[in-house]
C-alpha cells in the first residue's frame, strides 16, 4: 500500500481536517494532571534529594557567608557582604586562588592531551591492548588518599625516585614535595596520573563511535593519517573532549584530598593550598565558618561561570552525524 | 493477616531491642564514645589494652573507640564531629580551647582534680576542662652519641653558640646535624622554633602569649624575631635540611633512629621509642640550649581527657576519664609507651623504664627543683595558648624560613596577620 492508498482510506473514514487541528485535538484529549502526577512520581525523589543535599546546603552556606558565624563564639551577627570584601584583600585566599588556577590548567590540559594520545595508541584489537586499557584505567578506581600516600612515599627526598637519581649521579635531586616552587607541580602531576585513565576510556569510547566508512572515504580521497584525524576523527571526538574537560575542570577546582594528605597545604604558607583546602582549614581549624562559607560560595560562582563558558564553547564545536 | 501482624510486631520488637542495646550497650552497660589518635608510640593495641584495663575495673561501662585520621589533626577532627552532631563523649589530648567557651565541655570540680599535681593548669575563664594528666618537655634534643664522639664533641652543648659550633663540627664530619620533618604532620618542622621561643622569649616574659592575646606584644617584635632568626641561621648554614619539610612524623622519627642525622629536637615522648625500637647507636638527651647557658626547660602540662558536657552517659564518661588518668597500671603503660611524665601526686615511674626516658625524666626533675620550667611555645592550650588555627600557621612560618621562601621579618608579619584573622 502506497502513500496514496493511505490518504484515500483516511478520506473515506472522515472528512479531511487541517493537520494542525488534529494535533491540537489529540493534545486536548490527554488529561494534564495525571501526566504531571506521572512525571512527578519519577522526578520527585530525585528533585527532593537534589533540594535537600545540594540546594539547601548551598543556600545555608550563602546564609552563613553573610554572617560572622563561629560556632565557638556566639552570638552570630549579620555582616552583609563584608566577608566577600575581605576575601579580595586576603593574601592567603588570593594565593589559594592562584594555586587553584595553576592546578586546574595543568589538570585540564595534561590528562586530555595524554589521554587522547594513549587512546589513539590503544584503539586496536587484541589481548595486549585490552590489558593495557585495564592498566591505564586502574589508577582511576583507587582511592585518592591511597594514591596520595603512595606517591608521597615515592617522591620523598629519600624515597625511591631520588635514590635512583642519586645513583645516576644527580647530587641534588629536586625536592619534589619540599621545594615550594616544585611541590604544586608534583601534586598536579599526581592528580593527572590518576585522571589519565578516565580520559583514555572516554576518548576510546569516542573513537569507537567514529564510523569506519567515513575514514575509508577520506582515505580513498587521498587523505593521510594526520589529515584523516584532523578532518574526520577530531571533530567527532568533540563530545568526548567536552566530557573530559568539564569533569577535569570541576575535579581540579575542588581538589582537597591530595593536598591534605601529600603536603598539608605546604611546604610553608600555602605553596599548594587550594581554595577547597583553604575553605576547610578556615572553617574547621580556625572556626570561621562564615568567612569559609564566603570562600565556598565564591568558589561555586567561579566554577559555575568557568564551566558554563567552557561548556558553551565546546558544545559549539560538536557535530552530529 | 493475623500472621502478618504477628510477624510485624516481632520485627518491631527486635528493632526496638537492638536500638536500646546500641544506646547503652549490651546487658544494660552505659556506652560512651572515646576519641583517640594513633602515633608510632600509641598504637591501636596500646589504646585497646588501655580501654580494657579501665573497663575491667568499671564493668558497667562500654567504650566505643574512635580514632582521629591524623595524630596532629585530632582537635580539627573533634570540631568536625561536633559540627556534624557526633561530638564524642570522651576525648584525649584534644585542645579544649573553643569547645570549653561554647559550653561543650564538662568543667572538673576541685574534688575531682585533687589527685593531680598541677590542678590549675590550662584554665579557661577560671574553669578547668582538661585533666592535667601529664607533663611533656618540648623539646629536649636527642642525640646520636656515636656521631658526637666521631665529631670530637666531648659533652652536649649548654649554650646556643656551643650548639651551633657542634652542628658545624658534625657537618664537617659528614653528618646531617638536625632531623626535622613536616608534610602532613607539621609540628616536627617547628620543634626548633618552639625551643627557641620558649627558652629565649618566655625566659624573660613567661606570659608572652597572654600578652599577645591582649595585643601588648607582636610576633614582629624584636624579641620574637631574634629567636626566630636563629632558626633561619641554622637553615642558612645548611644544618637543617630544607628537603625534610615534606617528611611525615613517623618517617622523621625513623630517620633519626636509622642514623641519618645527629640531633633530633622532639618532645619527651620520643624516649619511649628510643628505648624500645631498634637502632645501632646510643641515644643521649640534653636540654634545649639557652643563649647564656641558664637552665630553662620548656614543658606543657595537660594533654589529658576532656568530657562532653552533653554526653548521654555523663557519669560514665567522667568515671572512665578519671579511671583512665589515675590508674597506676595505665600510667605505667603510658610511661613505657609514650614516655609521658604523669603529673599525678605521689606517682613515681616504674623501675624498669628505659635509659633514655630516665635521662629525660632526670633533666625535667632538676628543672622543677630549680623552678626553671617555662611554657612550651606552640603547645600551650586554653587562655594562655595560641588562637585556634594558629598552630598550623606557626608550622608554616617555620617551613617558610627553613626553605628560604620568606625572610624572618616576613614570616613574623605573616603570623601577626594570621593572628588578626584568627581573633
Amino acid at each position: 500500500m502506497g502513500e496514496g492508498g493511505l490518504t484515500s482510506l483516511t478520506a473515506v473514514a472522515a472528512p479531511p481536517a487541517p493537520p494542525s487541528t488534529v494535533v491540537r485535538r489529540r493534545r486536548r484529549r490527554r488529561p494534564v494532571l495525571p501526566r504531571l502526577a506521572h512525571f512527578a512520581s519519577f522526578g520527585a525523589p530525585g528533585v527532593l534529594v537534589y533540594l535537600c543535599f545540594v540546594m539547601a546546603p548551598i543556600l545555608i552556606s550563602f546564609g552563613y557567608s553573610l554572617t560572622n558565624y563561629n560556632p565557638f563564639h556566639p552570638p552570630v551577627k549579620f555582616v552583609g557582604f563584608d566577608n566577600y570584601r575581605l576575601l579580595f584583600t586576603d593574601s592567603q585566599f588570593l594565593t589559594a586562588l592562584q594555586v587553584t588556577t595553576i592546578l586546574t590548567l595543568i589538570v585540564v590540559i595534561v590528562p586530555n592531551v595524554l589521554g587522547l594520545g594513549v587512546a589513539l595508541l590503544l584503539d586496536r584489537k587484541g589481548w595486549l591492548y585490552n590489558a593495557l586499557r585495564s592498566v591505564f584505567f586502574t589508577p582511576v578506581i583507587l582511592s585518592s588518599v591511597v594514591v596520595s600516600i603512595v606517591w608521597s612515599r615515592l617522591l620523598d627526598d629519600r624515597g625511591p625516585l631520588n635514590s635512583l637519581l642519586r645513583d645516576l649521579g644527580v647530587s641534588h635531586p629536586p625536592g619534589w614535595l619540599s621545594d615550594p616552587d616544585v611541590a604544586l607541580y608534583s601534586v598536579a602531576s599526581i592528580v593527572c596520573w590518576q585522571m589519565l585513565g578516565f580520559c583514555v576510556v572516554v576518548y576510546l569510547a569516542g573513537l569507537q563511535g567514529v564510523p569506519p566508512e567515513l575514514l575509508e572515504a577520506a582515505e580513498i580521497d587521498g587523505a593521510g593519517p594526520l589529515r584523516r584525524f584532523r578532518a574526520v576523527t577530531w571533530p567527532l571526538l568533540a563530545p568526548s573532549l567536552t566530557i573530559n574537560t568539564v569533569v577535569l575542570l570541576i575535579s581540579a577546582f575542588k581538589t582537597y584530598d591530595y593536598v591534605k594528605v601529600i603536603t598539608n597545604g605546604g611546604p610553608g604558607s600555602g605553596a599548594t593550598a587550594t581554595i577547597a583546602f583553604d575553605v576547610l582549614q578556615t572553617g574547621f581549624d580556625s572556626n570561621h565558618v562564615g568567612y569559609a562559607s564566603a570562600m565556598a560560595v565564591l568558589m561555586l560562582v567561579i566554577v559555575a561561570l568557568v564551566t558554563t563558558v567552557v561548556l558553551n564553547f565546546l558544545r559549539r564545536r560538536e557535530v552530529d552525524l | 493477616m493475623r500472621r502478618f501482624l504477628a510477624l510485624g510486631a516481632a520485627v518491631l520488637l527486635a528493632v526496638s531491642a537492638c536500638s536500646v542495646g546500641s544506646n547503652t550497650g549490651g546487658g544494660g552497660d552505659a556506652e560512651i564514645t572515646f576519641l583517640t589518635f594513633e602515633t608510632p608510640n600509641l598504637t591501636p593495641a596500646y589504646w585497646d589494652a588501655a580501654i580494657k584495663r579501665v573497663t575491667d575495673k568499671n564493668p558497667g561501662i562500654k567504650v566505643k573507640k574512635l580514632v582521629a585520621p591524623t595524630a596532629d589533626g585530632r582537635t580539627s577532627y573533634a570540631k568536625q564531629l561536633l559540627q556534624s552532631g557526633q561530638f564524642p563523649d570522651v576525648m584525649i589530648a584534644v585542645d579544649s580551647a573553643g569547645f570549653a567557651e561554647a559550653g561543650n565541655l564538662y568543667a572538673w570540680t576541685p574534688e575531682e582534680l585533687k589527685d593531680f599535681q598541677f590542678p590549675q593548669a590550662n584554665p579557661v575563664n577560671g574553669k578547668y576542662y582538661q585533666l592535667p594528666a601529664n607533663t611533656q618537655t618540648i623539646p629536649p634534643i636527642y642525640y646520636n652519641k656515636k656521631m658526637f664522639a666521631d665529631a670530637g664533641i666531648a659533652a652536649p652543648p649548654k649554650t646556643w653558640d656551643e650548639l651551633v659550633t657542634d652542628a658545624g663540627k658534625l657537618k664537617d664530619k659528614g653528618y646531617a646535624p638536625f632531623t626535622i620533618g613536616g608534610g602532613k604532620d607539621g609540628f616536627p618542622s617547628s620543634m626548633i622554633l618552639s625551643g627557641l621561643v620558649s627558652t629565649e622569649v618566655y625566659n624573660t616574659m613567661p606570659d608572652w602569649l597572654t600578652q599577645r592575646r591582649q595585643d601588648k606584644v607582636k610576633f614582629a617584635d624584636p624579641a620574637f624575631q631574634h629567636a626566630f632568626a636563629k632558626l633561619a641561621d641554622l637553615a642558612a648554614k645548611g644544618y637543617v635540611d630544607k628537603t625534610s619539610v615534606s617528611r611525615d612524623y613517623a618517617a622523621t622519627e625513623q630517620a633519626f633512629l636509622d642514623g641519618q642525622s645527629a640531633m633530633y629536637p622532639m618532645g619527651n615522648w620520643f624516649s619511649a621509642n628510643a628505648d624500645s625500637k631498634k637502632h645501632d647507636f646510643e641515644v643521649g638527651v640534653f636540654n634545649f640550649p639557652t643563649e647564656d647557658g641558664k637552665l630553662v626547660v620548656p614543658a606543657y602540662t595537660g594533654g589529658g581527657m576532656i568530657v562532653n558536657a552533653k554526653a548521654t552517659n555523663l557519669d560514665a564518661a567522667r568515671k572512665f576519664a578519671l579511671g583512665f588518668q589515675l590508674d597506676k597500671d595505665q600510667l605505667d603503660a603510658s610511661v613505657k609507651a609514650d614516655g609521658l611524665f604523669p603529673a599525678i601526686k605521689g606517682y613515681t615511674p616504674p623501675p624498669d623504664v628505659g635509659a633514655t626516658f630516665k635521662a629525660g625524666y632526670d633533666l625535667y626533675t632538676q628543672a622543677v627543683q630549680q623552678n626553671a620550667v617555662v611554657h612550651a611555645f606552640r603547645w600551650e592550650t586554653a587562655d594562655d595558648g595560641l588562637l585556634p588555627g594558629m598552630k598550623d600557621k606557626v608550622d608554616q612560618a617555620a617551613q617558610d624560613v627553613i626553605t628560604g621562601r620568606k625572610p624572618v621579618a616576613d614570616a613574623c608579619a605573616f603570623l601577626d596577620t594570621e593572628w588578626a584573622k584568627a581573633g
